[in-house]
């Protein structure tokens, strides 16, 4: 077993998204052994199972149900997409829980905002928001989440006011954002080093550059080298002042005490770096079939030999005198008919596309509504609208129930609470004669 | 409550009424399935049961194919046909959800069901057994036939058109007309269109034919609301049933009241008095004379104490659904 899944893990990893705390091997067999099946009903189950959970829960955690409804999406959908739902999924998971004091500063509550931020165009907004909310502002990961980001984007400043806040606002644990913090100055000091010493060095810029068009065989005698210095990915963050953790240092770096190793810097040191060498003259010309100079072609008259080997001049070409006669049915084909009518496509969805709006913008909205709602209720408003169902219920998950799947689960709920007993007391005819 | 034209069915169900369905051949015989886990038959004009059926869980739909047998479905996903006249079961087969809708079309003489399992099933009633799984994009929570034309009603509010005859491929993919979740969608008798309710009080009218002139001619009202202190208050709509020849259609709603429309002058011919409680299903007979009218509480408000689940026939006349 362990054989075939590891082959397949192997085949697949690009169609698994990283996770920050990891995926569970097992799960993920499971998930990709799933995805070659098509969508199973055993997905759609758990999936119906987690939906009916969010809205019979009647303890005293509701939080529990989303945290768990969320990491399972996670595991099971491992290349994210649109079937995991996973965007929806935060987004309500978030909204639920806006007005309850108690989940704000919650590790999971803020463990979903988080991961909600990380899947918004604009993460910093949310943060922002969150803070405003004062959502997670005594939680360490919080603040981690919201440097990392400012550190992505290359202000090491801002990154660094968010730890201070996160210390004066006395966030827990202290330990972890205490390391983190040193991480980031160790990062920023490092960078700033690195700068300094490459203005500091004589020679030309360390700056890895991809070359281009050299010969993989050095010219000459030497030994055969291939030029390894690559266009890094962090060459992005070194523009803008910052090094992606864990990248060694140039070893150009004259004001450290010890050399740090670079695999980049390495074996150009041993071997004289490839050279632009000026071309004594231009390259050979291959053999190339057809070579022509460029010349203006379009009032150029190729000549025409006639079997004969005589040039054939063609006659200059003059109108007709006469009329050509056109039969009236031999009218020119029409265009092949448009099967799909763009028009008829328009009519067929007739809700009109909805603007634009971002997770953030309906959140405020959300927010809004809410508070609208109190208000009118207290000032007893115009004429409003009252929905005479259980709408909360039917749209609080991910995806929307109707009354009979609610009810359904209200029945299999109660059933089995029914057989539970029954069995214990092994009385189950008792439960048998009340239909 | 109940008039000279107008009575309750003895011996209802005992829990929520899902379907009513009348026979194919006669006003006599009334189907009705119900969250008691039974299906029951009516004689209805002697307002007598002739007899009932059980399966495992709730039945959510049931259907005649012809007088003397009846399908139905529920939340145990089997579907089973039942025969009227020698009182046996035979299980055809399951979904891997419950089973939402049970319809059968006799113009291609095939039953359909749907299924919170996202699928449509085929169904051959002669054999009987599967003919065919058609997926679709979520849950299905209403489906109607319309001459070979399936219309199928998913959440997410979508509606989907598909051709009976050749099922590899959908005809019209549509979005409901209607902001809220779908609650039923009914065909023409004339198989030009379709009728769709939604959970928050309103119904629209649509054409299957996608020109742009036919499309045109769609629209929707708002019904099923009831004004209380300035406070409007919103039903859903549950059940649509149209009368045999008059193209003239009957709507129920959770506020407990039956309309009548003439969906072509855009007209309410007639409202019914209110009855105890919601709405749940509307049948009417084939010759038209007859309303079958489940009233019955579908826990729209949770699982609150309510008035009995009855089934009331009503004899309707002219006068109540043919257009002026």
């Amino acid at each position: 077993m362990a054989e075939g899944g590891d082959a397949e893990w192997e085949l697949s990893k690009e169609n698994i998204q990283p996770l920050k705390r990891g995926r569970d091997i097992s799960v993920l067999h499971q998930a990709l052994s799933q995805q070659q099946d098509g969508p199973s009903s055993a997905v759609c189950q758990q999936k119906q199972a987690f939906e009916s959970e969010l809205r019979i829960y009647n303890g005293d955690d509701p939080l529990d149900v989303w945290d768990r409804y969320v990491k399972w999406t996670e595991q099971t959908f491992p290349q994210g997409g649109k079937e995991s739902n996973l965007p929806v999924l935060l987004e309500r998971a978030v909204t639920q829980f806006t007005e309850e004091k108690k989940y704000h500063n919650d590790p999971r509550y803020v463990d979903l905002w988080i991961k909600f931020a990380k899947i918004c165009s604009e993460p910093l907004e949310i943060y922002r928001y969150m803070q405003a909310q004062r959502v997670g502002g005594s939680q360490a990961s919080f603040y981690i989440a919201w440097s990392e980001e400012y550190e992505r984007l290359g202000n090491s400043r801002e990154a660094d006011k968010v730890y201070q806040e996160g210390f004066n606002n006395c966030a827990e644990p202290r330990d972890k954002l205490l390391q983190y913090h040193k991480a980031l100055q160790a990062r920023v000091s490092r960078q700033v080093m690195t700068t300094m010493a490459e203005k500091d060095s004589d020679e030309e810029s360390n700056e890895p550059e991809r070359l281009s068009l050299v010969d993989l065989k050095h010219r000459g005698k030497k030994k055969a080298i291939v030029p390894v210095n690559r266009a890094q990915a962090a060459l992005g963050h070194n523009s803008r002042g910052l090094q992606s953790q864990g990248a060694p240092a140039p070893s150009g770096a004259k004001n450290s005490c010890f050399v740090v190793f670079d695999e980049n810097k390495g074996p150009a040191a041993v071997t004289s770096e490839p050279k632009w060498e000026s071309w004594a003259a231009p390259p050979p010309v291959r053999a190339k079939e057809n070579a022509q100079k460029p010349e203006k072609w379009c009032d150029v008259k190729m000549a025409q030999k006639s079997r004969f080997g005589h040039k054939i001049v063609p006659p200059p070409l003059t109108k007709p005198t006469f009329q050509p006669y056109v039969e009236e049915s031999d009218e020119p084909p029409r265009m092949t008919p448009c099967k799909i009518n763009s028009a008829v496509n328009t009519v067929l969805s007739a809700r009109k596309p909805r603007l634009e709006e971002t997770p953030l913008k309906r959140l405020q909205e959300h927010r809004h509504l809410q508070q609208q709602q109190q208000q009118q209720e207290t000032q007893g408003g115009k004429l409003q609208e009252k929905n005479m169902y259980c709408k909360e219920l039917l749209f609080s998950g991910a995806t929307e129930f109707c009354f009979e799947e609610l009810r359904a689960e209200r029945y299999r709920k109660k059933m089995a609470q029914e057989t539970q007993p029954g069995q214990s007391s092994a009385d189950p005819t008792n439960t048998e004669t009340e239909f | 409550m109940t008039g000279c034209n107008e009575y309750k069915l003895n011996q209802g169900p005992e829990d929520t009424i899902s379907a009513v369905k009348f026979s194919p051949s006669t006003a006599q015989f009334l189907l009705v399935s119900s969250w008691d886990c039974t299906v029951r038959l009516y004689d209805v004009a002697a307002n007598s049961m002739r007899m009932k059926y059980k399966h495992s869980d709730p039945v959510l739909d049931c259907a005649f194919y012809d007088p003397t047998h009846s399908w139905s479905g529920g939340l145990d996903a089997q579907l089973k046909t039942h025969d009227l006249n020698t009182d046996q079961d035979t299980i055809v087969g399951t979904h891997d959800a419950p089973i939402r809708c049970v319809e059968y079309c006799p113009e291609v003489n095939v039953m359909v069901t749907g299924s919170w399992d996202r699928s449509v099933r085929l169904w051959d009633p002669r054999t009987p057994c599967n003919a065919g799984t058609f997926t679709q994009p979520d849950k299905v929570y209403t489906l109607s036939v319309a001459r070979d034309r399936l219309i199928v009603g998913t959440a997410g509010r979508r509606v989907l058109v598909w051709d009976l005859r050749n099922m590899g491929y959908v005809l019209q993919r549509r979005e409901s007309s209607l902001k809220y979740q779908t609650r039923c969608i009914r065909a023409f008798p004339n198989k030009q269109g379709f009728a769709l309710s939604s959970i928050e009080g309103r119904v629209a009218v649509e054409y299957l034919d996608p020109s742009l002139e036919v499309q045109k001619k769609k629209y929707a009202f708002k019904c099923h609301r009831l004004k209380e202190n300035g406070i409007e208050h919103v039903y859903p709509v549950n059940a649509i049933s149209f009368h045999g020849t008059h193209n003239t259609f009957a709507t129920g709603g959770s506020d407990g009241f039956v309309n009548i429309w003439d969906p072509l002058n855009k007209k309410r011919l007639c409202q019914f008095h209110r009855y105890p409680t919601s709405i749940a299903s509307l049948a009417f007979s084939n010759d038209g004379s007859l309303l079958a009218i489940a009233s019955s509480y579908m826990q729209e408000q949770g699982d609150i104490s309510h008035p009995e689940d009855a089934v009331f026939i009503r004899q309707v006349t002219d006068a109540e659904t043919k257009p002026k």
